[in-house]
């Protein structure tokens, strides 16, 4: 089966699986050797990261990057040039409160059915959405959906979950760390993160926080779960609206991310919030200040350069004394 | 003033004026000497160079009064209109109706130049969390909080989509901060697939007809609430006359444009060049006037070109410059270094190219705005650069990268491979802050190796 590599959430897996494609959500990993794309200033680390990894992958069949940040928008010029293999760029709205918009997105996924099809994949009729929207909606199975990210001998699940259950597994309880005294409830925000700084979360746990929830990119923030209401009429129409507000930063306006952000500070009690995002990436960094004026709780934020840094010394210390600082 | 054409620098100019007013030459209502707007905080005037034309001075003086007129605009009770980041697109409608007048917020961009940053914008952008990883246009930020620097505006618009992510960022945080913003998208410009209808756009490119219905139809949300703010409507014949008075203004650019880039020696340095070009996108708030300077400027430049009179010689090496640079003076420097400019692309070549009139208008000015260069690929803005190389007789390009923009990262990479690849011209990339002093050396010397590699490669 033909692999299509991705790693913007706003690609729907379902897409394309019910082309007969296996979609495959890449988490970003050091490329060791030549690189596709070389280190410049002011760029992204995780669009590069992303387009070296892409470009040094074996098994990928075609790669699909979104308009969301500007910087991936101009790797595909670069994937474009340097690759031997198809490249679509889907275009994704940035408002999102007028018809034309939704209009405009759903548009967007049936010109990349029609690339999908290009590839060897077969336009899916109703049945066959439906059937893969609810393969990867109620109790979906995360490792299908994201194989790169949920390594196999973790249990499926966000990223926060995850961890918290690999906490237990040392021998902690998600209220209490070892010595007894109650965990800090934090809930983690930002862009994505590349697989090395996925540590974050055991960090986090290792100073004495609990992943109250995980708002990263590859969290569940991003994550659509799709119930039979989706499937009720045009099966795409409603899997394109379910996508297409997935609440982000780079949304305008972007007030959907604050509401989704007031839901989740009020039903997990979180009592901080941690913001990562990579340097140069502007819609996360230059949210920070805002959010934090808006929630009115010790915020942390940790920018990073894509060189593991979260699991230096440097960050542990910081994280430490944030959650030392609300206990 | 028939004199020859050389570089003064502000004081003479002062002296100069001093002389043209005690003999009675006419000056337009905002004119006065340069020297006035240091008084105000321009002080980077002072390490400047200008033309030393009439026609140059009533440029100057044009652009730096834009915020009295904005001011005196708002007091005869017409609608200020700021429109952000679409570079050239919503000012047309704007000023299409007379009681409506549009600037650009983003133009702030140049104050922590102009002011040779002591306005302290940019420390209030810092205090907002927008830091110097941003572009340096996050001095619109403190702009807006200091009220200091343009009247804040009726109605707030910005383009979204395919823009850069500094300035979709900074917007949102200027949105944050209680300013009612209309967003409007722009799509990434894509070329048709089969059996999808094309359109052609101004500029050479082609986009899908379904994304030009799409801007199109975010155009008509700006009409309404233009319509909405000025409580008249605009109607096709109101906007084809704006659309006939920026084509006008485009027109003269045209062929000052052709003029400064192919006579020799070069009738008009690159800093002026620079600032009329900038004229194409907001009308520095005066549509009527942006036509009379940019006249007045181009019957000079045609009677230096007839007298053979002008800046350097046939030697003079031939650049192409991409991106405004954020430090004016770098534009002095480049002719120091022995360079010319031989043809532009500053992000908003759409603005500079004439907008269909055999198409309704609206539709007009959603093939402009899919013509900007920033909503396409860096492919297509060298396909543009190439073909202008080759039009004007470039014989390297520079490209000024700014500082933190998202769109420079990679831009440059891929432009210069394409120029370096199918024109054979080398390629210089550079990064120019608000205010280069500190890097001025390096910089002379960069541009000085450039301009030595072209004058050796042409005895090749």
């Amino acid at each position: 089966m033909k692999t299509i590599v991705y790693t913007c959430p706003y690609v729907p897996a379902e897409w394309i699986a019910a082309h007969g494609l296996q979609p495959r959500r890449l988490i970003p990993r050091p490329v060791e050797g030549t690189a596709t794309i070389p280190q410049i200033e002011g760029l992204c680390p995780y669009a590069r990261a992303f387009a070296n990894d892409v470009a040094a992958s074996e098994d990928v069949d075609g790669v699909v990057v979104t308009t969301m940040c500007d910087q991936m928008r101009r790797i595909f010029d670069l994937l474009v040039r340097r690759i031997n293999v198809p490249v679509f760029l889907l275009n994704v709205p940035s408002t999102w409160q007028t018809v034309t918009a939704r209009q405009l997105y759903l548009g967007e996924l049936e010109r990349f059915g029609r690339f999908l099809v290009r590839l060897g994949g077969c336009a899916p009729d109703r049945e066959k959405l439906t059937q893969e929207i609810r393969r990867y909606s109620v109790n979906k199975e995360l490792t299908d959906l994201y194989p790169a990210l949920y390594p196999s001998q973790l249990p499926p699940g966000p990223l926060s979950w995850v961890w918290q259950q690999t906490f237990q597994s040392m021998g902690g309880g998600s209220e209490r760390d070892l010595e007894g005294t109650r965990r800090v409830p934090i809930g983690v925000i930002g862009g994505p993160l590349m697989e090395r700084d996925q540590v974050l979360f055991r960090v986090i746990l290792e100073c004495g926080g609990q992943i109250a929830f995980d708002g990263t990119e590859t969290g569940d923030r991003t994550i659509r779960s799709l119930d039979d209401r989706y499937l009720s009429s045009d099966p795409l129409v409603n899997l394109a609206r379910a996508y297409f507000h997935i609440p982000d930063p780079s949304r305008r306006p972007n007030s959907e991310f604050y509401q989704w952000l007031r839901e989740k500070l009020a039903s997990h009690s979180a009592r901080g919030l941690v913001l990562h995002h990579y340097v140069w990436c502007d819609k996360w960094h230059a949210e920070f200040e805002r959010i934090k004026e808006w929630i009115k709780l010790p915020m942390l934020r940790l920018d990073s350069e894509g060189r593991g840094e979260m699991d230096s010394p440097r960050v542990r210390n910081r994280i430490h004394a944030f959650m030392e600082a609300l206990r | 003033m028939s004199e020859t054409p050389r570089q003064i620098a502000l004081r003479e100019w002062d002296d100069a004026y001093e002389r043209l007013r005690a003999a009675g030459v006419p000056q337009p209502a905002y004119g006065g000497p340069l020297g006035r707007h240091v008084a105000e905080g321009d002080t980077r005037l002072r390490k400047l160079r200008f033309d030393n034309s009439l026609a140059a001075l009533r440029l100057w003086d044009f652009l730096l009064t834009e915020e009295d007129r904005l001011q005196l605009a708002r007091d005869a009770g017409k609608k200020l209109v700021g429109t952000m980041k679409d570079l050239g697109t919503v000012p047309v409608m704007a000023s299409s109706l007379d009681n409506l007048v549009a600037f650009y917020p983003d133009g702030a961009w140049w104050i922590p130049c102009v002011m040779e940053v002591n306005s302290g914008l940019l420390q209030i952008a810092d205090s907002l969390g927008i830091d110097e990883s941003f572009c340096p246009v996050r001095a619109m930020l403190g702009a807006f909080v200091t009220g200091a620097h343009f009247p804040i505006p009726d109605l707030l618009t910005c383009s979204v989509g395919a823009t850069c992510d500094d300035f979709s960022a900074i917007a949102q945080r200027l949105n944050g901060l209680g300013y009612p913003i209309l967003w409007w998208e722009i799509p990434h410009r894509r070329v048709p697939e089969d059996n999808e209808g094309g359109v052609q756009l101004p500029g050479g490119f082609r986009a899908p007809a379904s994304l030009v219905r799409f801007v199109r139809s975010e155009l008509e949300r700006i009409r309404l609430a233009l319509e909405k703010l000025s409580g008249r409507v605009i109607d096709e014949g109101t906007l084809s006359r704006g659309i006939a008075k920026a084509n006008h203004i485009r027109r003269l650019l045209a062929e000052l444009r052709q003029a400064a880039f192919t006579a020799t020696p070069c009738p008009i340095p690159a800093l002026e060049m620079l600032i009329a070009e900038m004229l194409a996108i907001h009308f520095c708030s005066d549509q009527e006037e942006t036509i009379a300077v940019l006249q007045d400027l181009l019957d000079e430049v045609n009677r230096r070109v007839a007298a053979g009179t002008g800046y350097g010689t046939a030697d003079t090496a031939r650049m192409f410059w991409v991106d405004p640079v954020a430090d004016l003076q770098v534009m002095n420097l480049l002719e120091d270094c022995g360079g010319r400019i031989c043809g532009t692309e500053y992000l908003f070549a759409h603005a500079l190219d004439p907008i269909p009139t055999d198409v309704p208008p609206m539709e007009a000015l959603a093939r402009m705005a899919l013509a900007d260069p920033m909503v396409g690929s860096a492919t297509d803005r060298a396909a543009r650069i190439k073909a202008e190389i080759r039009r004007f007789g470039a014989e390297a390009v520079i490209v000024s990268r700014i500082p933190g923009a998202s769109h420079c990262a990679l831009e440059g990479e891929i432009i210069g491979e394409i120029v370096r690849a199918e024109c054979g011209l080398p390629v210089l990339e550079i990064e120019v802050p608000p205010l280069t002093d500190a890097v001025s050396p390096s910089l002379r010397t960069r541009l000085e190796a450039l301009v030595e590699t072209v004058v050796n490669r042409r005895s090749r």
